[in-house]
């Protein structure tokens, strides 16, 4: 039966040719759009992921929910120390973040100051790698600010230009002092830029009445695949009811959920082009076995089985798809592969999209075999689907009807 | 002998049932789906710079002349009742508001974060831009100490009805002044900037705190169709910033140009490929009968009968599929447009993008005419190749031949 | 040896133009015959053969082909019968036209299981016979009429069944080639001892055959 497939498509070049280009194209435009979306999803949140929220982070419960003094984390060395003993984390640094007003003269905004380990956070995350104009921190800042450019334009201040700071100490009380401006960041993200400043956290910890406290511990592992698994190792480690350790998964739940709808319109989009290439697929299959009925009749007369004239069918279709895909999936990886090294550039895209988070005017692919492994399956599934009918219509006939079909 | 070519087009349409049928659902389906798609995406545009426009600029905004570079309530539009007044009266003008808004710092007990108070009149915005429509939760009440905060603000303080909150800011004299308010309502108006920063007070009482003149205001709304109205304005007040919806949201315009792009795309490869696949069916059909055809040239019939009839089979079974796929699609439209696509479980990612947890879509009637004309071009052209082959027949030739 | 028992066919049964194709056919066809139905065009030869070949069902009586009974078979069971043990030939459309005159020939022994040098000797034993040796690699769209149904008969007996059915083999052909083809045909009903009948109305037929049963009406005369 192979060979009397193969035999058929060559010999019916009308149906073949147009069911491999349709296949062909459908392909391609499959795994590249797939890649496409996901490439730009991905970068998305390692982007977001990289600037600042840490791949986990441990809070105390009640900080991210209600927030305020009760919740900081009273004992930070204590967690630290088990810390260090969890396989899969890399580094790890503690966190005191609060709100409140930086004034200048004339102007004024409201600001999260946030006291860090400048040592660790260049570890940790890129807001070092972020600066544009000053120096980053470092252990003996002191009441150097590190600002975002957005938070800088607002209160027009230059570099070594004073700042007043008003703020909620850790008890409650009045916390004031003058900060310096030592040093611009520019992460690109529109929000995080024109509210947040940070500040060495030995310092702050005098000022805030917080040492030994933080906000939330934030960590780096080895491996983002590993997460979950790490995340669970250290929940086990820490044994306290108190405390919650949530993966980035969690922390950046909204935009992972924003990246679903996305990809939902984006599926829905595809499936709209897929549905009708497998119709016209579907169309040219039927036209073309219909037109063999009396010889599929002659075939069933001369002892030719039901199940071989399936198989014969089916090794039609899938000799055609696989050729498709056998062209086309080079081509389509190799597309996916070069745009995940050297991604879309489209000027201007970040600034629109800034409000949804896009920080970045690049769209890389995603490279991914197992993607385009599940893409491709889809593609043979529709089209060895697109035989059902024509094969049941076949069926429909006793060999003398189909001998005498006209 | 037209009505004779009609009945022998629609006869042999049916000829071959299955065929036909294929290609039927195959427009229809298509067609309702694309319908479908370009109704939400459109809806989907049509109801964010609707919402922006009714919660925020209007059609036309004016401003004092730095006040969008600099936010500062020393640029301020100093007449601003009496230019509402003679704007009101203008042609074409539906409503006019006046807002004040400063930049501040609003604080609870926990949590502090950057905020925009904005001073309305309850009765103007109702009028403008159907406020009532914006309310997520509790009450449009700006009695007294009253505040409407954003949705998103609300998030992220973590405010409930009935939270306390402080907005502290510079008023006009420079001297940092701070307001106690009660939250009695949270609004959604889609409008990101909005929602994530703003907190509604009463007018009267916020140019009291603010020391600022009641006849002042920061921003100027007008909602108008008329298109002269822009020009006019800027004519007739050149020392304000005076600035057309999407002059001050050129991000919209651009998602709605991106959004006709695509659906433009999405349309044109569609039915390419609805055109691929009458045409092959249209191409066997005349195929099979080039022996019929070769006997009706043969006993006298004219070619462009034979033409005429061919394109209406086309015709024909193209438009039963179009009809089909229209009836589809009012009925798929009408559901999107009443009850809408429900995502609320990505309520959190849509409302942090702006949008509502149920998209509704829009009518149009251009997708239906241009479907129409769409699919009826690729019938006509579908034709064309089997067609020439026709015209080349010589009649004994085909009557002697074997298939 | 086939038997026919009271075996009755209708065409649209219970309906208003319900037809009585096969009245009462009792029959007996020993092996090796080399006979012809003949008749008036509707007078159910051809209902008759299919009837005999498993391609069709009857409504009563019994079939027996070398005594099994066939009308009770499923449709895969009569398709394994048409394989293995009958062969037809066609007015037209015999041939698959994507493969060559060899491989069409060798199609049913394939099918069969068969391997590959048996086919090969088979195939080049009947083409001889057949006079087509010379256009074993031809597709059939290459060849004659007469040519084509000599590939058709070709590939009926290669698979060496019991019984080959001809529903009209020379309808399309000119005289010169369907006293050809008859000759040839009754050589092979000679050599391999295969029974052949026919349904037709060709008189050169009807000159050639051993036996010819006529029918009327749907009966038997």
């Amino acid at each position: 039966m192979f060979s009397l497939a193969l035999k058929n498509i060559l010999f019916y070049k009308g149906r073949s040719l147009t069911t491999f280009l349709l296949t062909f194209v459908s392909t391609i435009l499959f795994v590249v759009y797939v890649s496409m979306m996901d490439g730009s999803h991905k970068s998305m949140l390692e982007n977001a992921l990289n600037i600042y929220t840490g791949a986990i982070e441990i809070y105390k419960k009640g900080y991210r929910d209600i927030g305020g003094n009760e919740y900081y984390i009273d004992d930070v060395s204590s967690i630290t120390k088990k810390l260090s003993r969890v396989d899969g984390v890399k580094s790890f640094s503690s966190r005191y973040e609060t709100y409140g007003l930086l004034s200048t003269e004339e102007y004024a905004s409201a600001s999260m100051i946030a006291g860090i380990e400048p040592l660790k956070e260049r570890e940790i995350s890129s807001i070092s790698k972020a600066l544009v104009d000053g120096l980053f921190l470092d252990e003996n800042s002191k009441n150097c600010l590190y600002m975002g450019d957005g938070l800088v334009k607002r209160l027009k201040i230059k570099l070594n230009d004073e700042v007043a700071f008003i703020g909620a100490a850790n008890d409650d009380s009045f916390a004031a002092d003058i900060f310096k401006l030592c040093g611009i960041f520019k992460t690109g993200s529109f929000e995080f830029d024109s509210t947040v400043s940070f500040i060495t956290k030995t310092y702050f910890d005098e000022l805030m009445l917080s040492n030994n406290k933080a906000s939330y511990i934030t960590l780096k592992i080895d491996n983002l695949e590993n997460v979950d698994r790490v995340n669970k190792d250290i929940t086990k480690l820490l044994n306290d009811e108190e405390l919650e350790s949530l993966t980035w998964k969690t922390l950046m739940k909204t935009m992972v959920e924003a990246m679903e709808v996305d990809s939902i319109f984006g599926y829905i989009s595809l499936a709209l082009f897929l549905i009708v290439i497998f119709f016209v697929i579907m169309i040219y299959g039927f036209i073309n076995i219909s037109s063999r009925i009396k010889e599929f009749g002659v075939l069933t007369s001369i002892g030719l089985s039901n199940s071989n004239i399936m198989k014969l069918i089916f090794y039609e279709i899938f000799i055609l798809t696989s050729l498709a895909v056998i062209f086309a999936t080079p081509i389509a990886s190799y597309i996916c592969y070069y745009y995940s090294l050297n991604p879309i550039v489209i000027d201007g895209i970040s600034d629109m999209y800034k409000d949804y988070g896009i920080i970045s005017d690049e769209i890389p692919f995603d490279f991914s075999l197992f993607t385009i492994g599940w893409n491709i399956s889809l593609i043979y599934i529709l089209n060895i689907l697109s035989v059902i009918y024509p094969y049941f219509y076949i069926k429909s006939f006793t060999p003398i009807e189909a001998i005498r079909h006209v | 002998m037209f009505k004779l070519i009609l009945k022998m087009a629609w006869k042999n349409s049916f000829l071959r049932l299955s065929r036909t049928l294929l290609v039927i659902i195959m427009i229809a389906v298509s067609m309702s789906m694309m319908l479908g798609i370009q109704g939400l995406y459109d809806g989907m545009a049509e109801n964010m710079i609707d919402k922006s426009k009714r919660s925020d600029s209007g059609d036309i905004s004016i401003f004092a002349k730095d006040y969008r570079i600099e936010r500062d309530i020393k640029n301020i539009i100093k007449d601003a009742s009496s230019i509402k007044k003679k704007i009101e009266i203008l042609d074409g003008v539906e409503a006019v508001v006046l807002r004040l808004s400063a930049d501040g710092l609003i604080s609870t007990a926990r949590k502090s974060s950057f905020s925009i108070i904005r001073g309305i009149e309850l009765k103007d915005e109702e009028k403008f831009g159907r406020f009532s429509e914006f309310l997520k939760g509790g009450e449009l009440n700006l009695s007294k100490r009253s505040a409407i905060i954003g949705i998103e603000l609300a998030k992220t303080l973590k405010l409930r009805l009935g939270s306390k909150v402080i907005f502290s800011t510079q008023d006009s004299s420079g001297e940092i002044n701070s307001i106690a308010l009660r939250v009695r309502g949270i609004v959604q108006t889609t409008n990101i900037s909005l929602d994530k920063n703003t907190i509604y007070v009463d007018k009267q009482i916020l140019h009291k705190f603010l020391s600022v003149d009641e006849t002042y205001a920061t921003q100027i709304s007008i909602l108008s169709k008329n298109k002269e109205l822009l020009s006019k304005l800027k004519q007739e007040y050149p020392s304000l910033d005076i600035k057309s919806f999407f002059e001050l949201q050129p991000m919209m315009k651009m998602m709605q140009d991106m959004m006709i792009i695509f659906n433009s795309i999405t349309f044109f490869i569609v039915m390419l490929v609805v055109f691929i696949g009458i045409l092959g069916v249209m191409y066997v059909s005349i195929l099979d009968r080039v022996r019929e055809f070769g006997i009706m040239l043969g006993i006298g019939m004219e070619y462009k009968y034979i033409r005429t009839q061919i394109i209406l089979e086309s015709v024909i079974v193209s438009f039963i599929g179009y009809l089909l796929g229209a009836i589809l699609g009012v009925a798929v439209l009408l559901y999107l447009n009443q009850y809408g696509l429900n995502l609320s479980s990505f309520a959190d990612a849509l409302e942090s993008w702006g949008m509502e947890t149920v998209l509704y879509a829009a009518i149009k009637v251009s997708y239906f005419s241009s479907t129409f004309f769409a699919i009826i071009t690729a019938a006509i052209l579908s034709v064309w190749i089997p067609l020439r082959k026709i015209k080349k027949l010589n009649p004994v030739e085909v009557i002697k031949a074997e298939k | 040896m086939i038997q026919l028992k009271n075996v009755n066919k209708y065409f649209y049964k219970d309906e208003p133009r319900e037809l009585h194709t096969l009245k009462d056919i009792n029959l007996t066809i020993k092996d090796g015959e080399f006979s012809l139905f003949s008749g008036p065009s509707g007078c159910g030869k051809t209902t008759l053969l299919n009837a005999i070949g498993a391609l069709d069902t009857v409504d009563s009586g019994e079939i027996y082909l070398n005594n099994k009974e066939i009308t009770t078979l499923s449709e895969n069971e009569r398709t394994q019968l048409r394989l293995q043990e009958i062969g037809f030939v066609f007015q037209a459309y015999n041939l698959i036209p994507v493969l060559s005159v060899e491989e069409n020939i060798g199609f049913i022994m394939r099918l069969q299981g068969s391997s590959e040098s048996e086919i090969k000797s088979r195939v080049f034993e009947i083409a001889n016979l057949l006079e087509i040796d010379t256009k074993l690699q031809s597709l059939p769209s290459t060849l004659s009429g007469g040519q084509q149904q000599r590939v058709a008969v070709a590939r009926a007996v290669a698979s060496k069944p019991k019984i080959i059915l001809a529903d009209e083999p020379t309808a399309n052909l000119d005289s010169k080639n369907s006293q050809k083809l008859i000759d040839m045909m009754r050589e092979l009903n000679e050599k391999e001892g295969v029974s052949i009948l026919f349904a037709s109305h060709d008189e050169l037929i009807a000159k050639n055959v051993k036996r010819v049963i006529k029918m009327e009406d749907g009966a038997l005369l």
